[in-house]
């Protein structure tokens, strides 16, 4: 067992997300208690107190992202889930859209009311299908329960809630760009200053939050702060959704709670690497993390601290195993590929940059390489660092310096023989047997 | 009002002003392409960036200056060797698949990017894969030509026709490094009568006007102040001709006295820094075959002789009538309020009307009246409507736009024009006068503020200027009256 | 007059759920209605559109060809999208797109001369944990394998 659960705590079952089967397991009975006995203030006291950080990638502090919208200014609030879920690797977003969807519009009733919210959006990208109607399907049975719109519960406290489907854009995962997409849009990211929290969704105060992130909402307000510290660790309360895949015996979707040790997980947990090889490295949270290799996370506990002190981070959850034998190079060619085709090409250096580093690393892997050209990948993820509108010009260069970083005789063994020192494998033997056998 | 610090010294701020403004109004040069003053801030070209020390013991930052509110105390460094480090990569990243086309590119000497390269970086480009292409010569209108490669996406372009022609008719198409400029599908940008504004804005050589294209090196030419008479806004603007110091021997004469171009000159007090479309046709009119030759009757006669019959005609006229030019500058229709003030009724005409469809009149600069001095001329000589008395015996002409066929039948007409017409060989006498470009005056626009334009070109000996003749014609009247 | 225009009872309901002054919001939503009515966003959809939106027409030109699911042109009844990211590619995707792109005869972002299928690549589609997937039309097929493509091809007409 990953630790204790907070979110995968029923059976999941082909009706177990319906409205009824989800008030038999004490939906909503949560959100009765914020509605008829809690101020907002406190609601978001709650949160803050709980100490718990986004799930999407960032890891902010989400009491503290609150607390800068000012209650009763006189404005619309917007509250936005971001469900855009597109950093490869990640889908435990989807395990929520698709088995628990009431959990999240519960906690999002919740967040809107200690938020001053009037209207909210769920932002979900445009290829979810399933996770869409399965989202939508929850929507509209909160809607005819009288648990959306108008006097929610026979109370003051209305709120509307729109799911927006995305149409195929990565950097749409962004907040603002998320939001400048809502407005009808293409998915430009926006300049800080002014904070969304202070001008967002067509310049009114708008707080984005992961669908994670706000589905442990309802949970926190339920159990009170003190309750849900209980699970995790300090630094890092409650747990974390974890998208396993890749080289992996059992991919799936886990709940690991926070301070868990990271080798038993991938070792035990998730059955090992695939067909009983040596795991060469990891990418813990998304590709735009640095990996880490065997070595790195023999003891490492899963949680935030830990994991920046080997040199990563958390990150969105979704993890990569890679197994011995696997060519780093070719691997960096699909991420960067990857970037190229995504970058929204708003800002100079990932504009430029995105295009620089898929066409150089196409040339090694072409076997047409220079050594330079390894100075130069590292050169251009440095140029990208902090110098850009969004935080996608840094995910390409984290991906970049933190493979080469590791892994730089691969890139020099390419180059000097104008072959992969692993004969350009991205799969595992397993799998080649597996296929040809079927 | 916060006070900060650039690389060292106090500098005031208002309150609300980005670092790059206060910068900008306190003669500190940050690097710019994509912000303008005018325009929304886009924050996309990464050049402006500046160091501010931290406070208490923390770590100097980095961020752009176009977007950064100033504080009480802090202190920027515009210069510093981080700031040039950052400044270095980004013209690395600006240049990687900008085409070196100076050789053959209009812009080369008005540049910015070659000016920041020049003084910022100088390095070669440590790219070792090609360039990526794009669309070489794109039509974006029948005036302006688009060249993708050269584009640097800054969108400067973009937001002139979402923020000031309101046109909506520029965006950016696809994404990352295939994005690309394009004019909406509708042809709104060859509606938009300020569309060429964007060539102006355009900080490298992908925005170019088509009537400019390879005509000249911009350094070969000088920037003449004039004032535009396309309607009573009266922008400021440039014309430029080439320089006398480098004058075409073999070609054309006319090519040295022509108008190479015309380019808004910055005036806070009238247009800012836009003209419209037609301010930059000017050649349009400027240049339209000249009338320089004095008739008598439809024939040919010397200058002298011309005045002396006009001159003639004007003493013996009982009831004189003048229709008054509206073109004419401050110092003639003083003149001319002099001379004829007295004894002539006279009436302010009308020269230009708007051309069919032609925009009447906006909210930007666009105005109804087409024409540069109608304050200054109604102001000397009434601004109810008129008409000529029908029992005028003689009708003094000026300027353009008169109809003979509405002038009382039995009047002689004494008619002075610049332009070759059919009317001036119907007039008793015609005497060519001089353009604004051939002597120096001021309009004054509908507001009231007076602009100053200067001669690019010397008159021709068989033109007169309107000022000093108007004092000759009216010699003999003085003395009969 | 657009032969889209029997959706705007629809579009009208759509906008009851915004609140006031977020007409432009709805344009990636009817973008997506039209293309799921047409097969794809014609020239006229647009023209139509920008009137009944009120939003400017290089906001919706723009925003076609910034999203990779809108279309401004037909393609194949059956639109095979296959994910070559990192997942997807260490449990064969490569493989199996040379396959697809073999059995069909045409490469990724072609259509087959009969109009059947188009085959395109297309980046992570969150579905990591079941790789190689490969989405025809709105449908995720996961945990796919040279056979299960075949198998799948047969039944789309």
């Amino acid at each position: 067992m990953t630790g204790r659960k907070l979110l995968m705590s029923f059976p999941v079952t082909p009706t177990s997300h319906l409205l009824s089967e989800v008030r038999a397991r004490g939906g909503y009975e949560t959100l009765k208690k914020v509605l008829t006995s809690m101020t907002p203030e406190q609601v978001t006291k709650e949160v803050t107190a709980a100490g718990i950080l986004g799930h999407g990638g960032a890891a902010f502090p989400v009491g503290r992202k609150w607390s800068v919208v000012h209650l009763n200014d006189g404005q619309p609030h917007y509250l936005c889930a971001n469900a855009d879920e597109g950093e490869p690797g990640t889908f435990k977003d989807r395990w929520i859209l698709e088995n628990a969807p009431h959990q999240l519009v519960e906690s999002m009733l919740i967040a809107a009311y200690a938020l001053q919210v009037r209207n909210a959006f769920v932002y979900i990208r445009g290829e979810f299908d399933l996770p869409y109607r399965r989202l939508q399907g929850a929507v509209d049975e909160a809607y005819a329960a009288g648990l959306l719109g108008e006097k929610i519960l026979g109370t003051d406290f209305s709120l509307d809630l729109v799911v927006y489907r995305g149409a195929g854009s990565y950097v749409c995962g962004e907040a603002s760009a998320l939001i400048t997409s809502i407005e009808g849009k293409k998915g430009y990211p926006r300049n800080r200053p002014p904070r969304l929290t202070v001008r967002g969704l067509y310049q009114r105060p708008t707080v984005i939050n992961n669908v994670e992130t706000l589905s442990n909402v309802e949970i926190i307000v339920r159990l009170g702060a003190e309750e849900f510290r209980k699970v995790g660790i300090a630094k890092s309360p409650g747990t974390q959704l974890v998208s396993i895949s890749g080289h992996v015996e059992k991919p799936g979707v886990y709940e690991v709670e926070y301070g868990y040790p990271l080798a038993k997980f991938i070792y035990e947990d998730c059955g090992g690497v695939l067909g009983g090889k040596g795991l060469k490295c990891i990418i813990p949270g998304g590709i735009s993390t640095k990996v880490l290799t065997a070595a790195d996370i023999a003891t490492v506990t899963y949680d935030h601290k830990a994991m920046e002190a080997v040199g990563s981070q958390v990150g969105s959850g979704g993890m990569v195993v890679i197994a011995e034998g696997t060519c780093m190079v070719r691997l960096l060619q699909v991420m960067l590929r990857f970037y190229h085709h995504e970058s929204c090409g708003q800002c100079t250096p990932c504009r430029e940059g995105m295009g620089w580093l898929h066409r150089t690393i196409d040339r090694i892997v072409a076997g047409k390489g220079r050594p330079e050209e390894i100075d130069t990948l590292v050169r251009i993820s440095e140029a990208n660092d902090g110098t850009t509108i969004c935080g996608m010009g840094d995910a390409a260069g984290y991906a970049t310096v933190g493979i080469i970083a590791k892994y730089r005789d691969e890139f020099e063994y390419y180059i000097a023989n104008g072959r992969s020192k692993n004969g350009g494998r991205l799969e595992v033997d397993a799998i080649e047997r597996e296929v040809a056998h079927a | 009002m916060p006070d900060f610090f650039i690389n060292g010294q106090p500098v005031s701020a208002a309150k609300g002003q980005t670092v790059m403004q206060a910068a900008e109004a306190n003669g500190f040069f940050i690097p710019t392409f994509c912000w303008h003053p005018h325009l929304s801030v886009s924050g996309n070209c990464r050049i402006c960036v500046v160091e501010v020390e931290g406070e208490g013991g923390g770590g100097s930052w980095m961020e752009i200056a176009c977007n950064m509110p100033v504080t009480e105390g802090m202190r920027v460094l515009t210069d510093s060797e981080a700031v040039r480090a950052r400044r270095r990569e980004t013209l690395q990243f600006i240049l990687l698949n900008h085409p070196v086309d100076c050789g053959i590119c209009d812009k080369a000497g008005e540049c910015t990017l070659q000016d920041h390269h020049y003084e910022l970086n100088g390095l070669p480009s440590v790219s070792t894969i090609p360039k990526v292409h794009a669309t070489k010569y794109f039509d974006l209108s029948s005036r302006i030509v688009l060249d993708n490669e050269r584009c640097i996406v800054c969108s400067r372009c973009v937001r002139f026709t979402r923020e000031i022609s309101k046109s909506n008719a520029l965006g950016i198409q696809n994404r990352g490094d295939s994005s690309l400029v394009r004019p909406v599908e509708n042809s709104n940008f060859e509606a938009d009568p300020y569309s060429d504004n964007v060539i102006d804005i355009c900080p490298v050589g992908a925005l170019l006007s088509k009537q400019f294209l390879h005509k000249a090196r911009v350094w070969y030419l000088k920037a003449t102040p004039s004032v535009c008479p396309g309607c009573s806004r009266g922008c400021t603007v440039d014309l430029w001709h080439r320089k006398a110091e480098w004058k075409l021997n073999a070609l054309d004469p006319r090519e040295n006295t022509a108008i190479a171009r015309v380019t808004p000159r910055e005036n806070p007090a009238v247009n800012g820094p836009w003209i419209c479309n037609k301010g930059r046709d000017l050649a349009q009119i400027f240049e339209r075959p000249r009338a320089q030759q004095a008739l008598l009757k439809g024939q040919p006669a010397p200058l002298a002789d011309a005045i002396a019959a006009a001159r003639r005609l004007i003493g013996e006229a009982r009831r004189p009538a003048a229709l008054v030019s509206n073109w004419g500058s401050n110092e003639e229709l003083a003149a001319f309020k002099a001379a004829f003030g007295d004894r002539f009724e006279c009436v302010v005409k009308s020269d230009w009307h708007a051309m069919p469809g032609e925009r009447l009149e906006d909210e930007l600069l666009i105005r109804a009246d087409k024409n540069p001095n109608t304050r200054m001329a109604q102001q000397l000589f009434g601004d109810e409507p008129r008409l000529v008395p029908v029992d005028a015996d003689l009708v003094l002409v000026w300027g353009e736009g008169a109809s003979f066929a509405n002038l009382p039948r039995g009047a002689k007409i004494v008619l002075l024009g610049s332009y070759l017409a059919p009317e001036n060989g119907h007039a008793e006498v015609f005497i060519p006068v001089s353009i604004q470009t051939e002597r120096a005056g001021h309009y004054t626009n509908f507001a009231g503020v007076v602009s100053r334009f200067e001669p690019i070109v010397r008159k021709k000996d068989g033109v007169a200027h309107a000022e000093q003749l108007f004092a000759q014609l009216a010699a003999t009247a003085e003395a009969i009256a | 007059m657009s032969s889209m225009q029997h959706l705007l009872p629809e579009f009208e309901q759509l906008k009851k759920r915004y609140p006031a002054g977020f007409e432009s919001s709805l344009t990636l939503p009817c973008l997506r209605r039209i293309q799921k009515e047409r097969g794809y966003v014609a020239d006229e959809d647009i023209d139509w559109l920008v009137e009944y939106l009120g939003v400017p027409r290089i906001q919706v030109e723009e925003v076609l060809s910034f999203y990779t699911q809108y279309r401004r042109a037909p393609i194949g009844r059956w639109h095979l999208q296959t994910c070559r990211n990192v997942s997807c590619s260490m449990r064969g995707a490569e493989r199996l797109i040379d396959h697809l792109a073999r059995r069909l005869g045409i490469q990724p972002g072609q259509t087959t001369p009969d109009g059947r299928f188009t085959l395109s690549h297309v980046e992570c589609l969150g579905s990591c944990g079941t790789a190689p997937v490969v989405m025809v039309n709105d449908t995720y097929h996961e945990n796919m394998s040279a056979e299960k493509v075949d198998a799948l091809l047969e039944q789309l007409k």
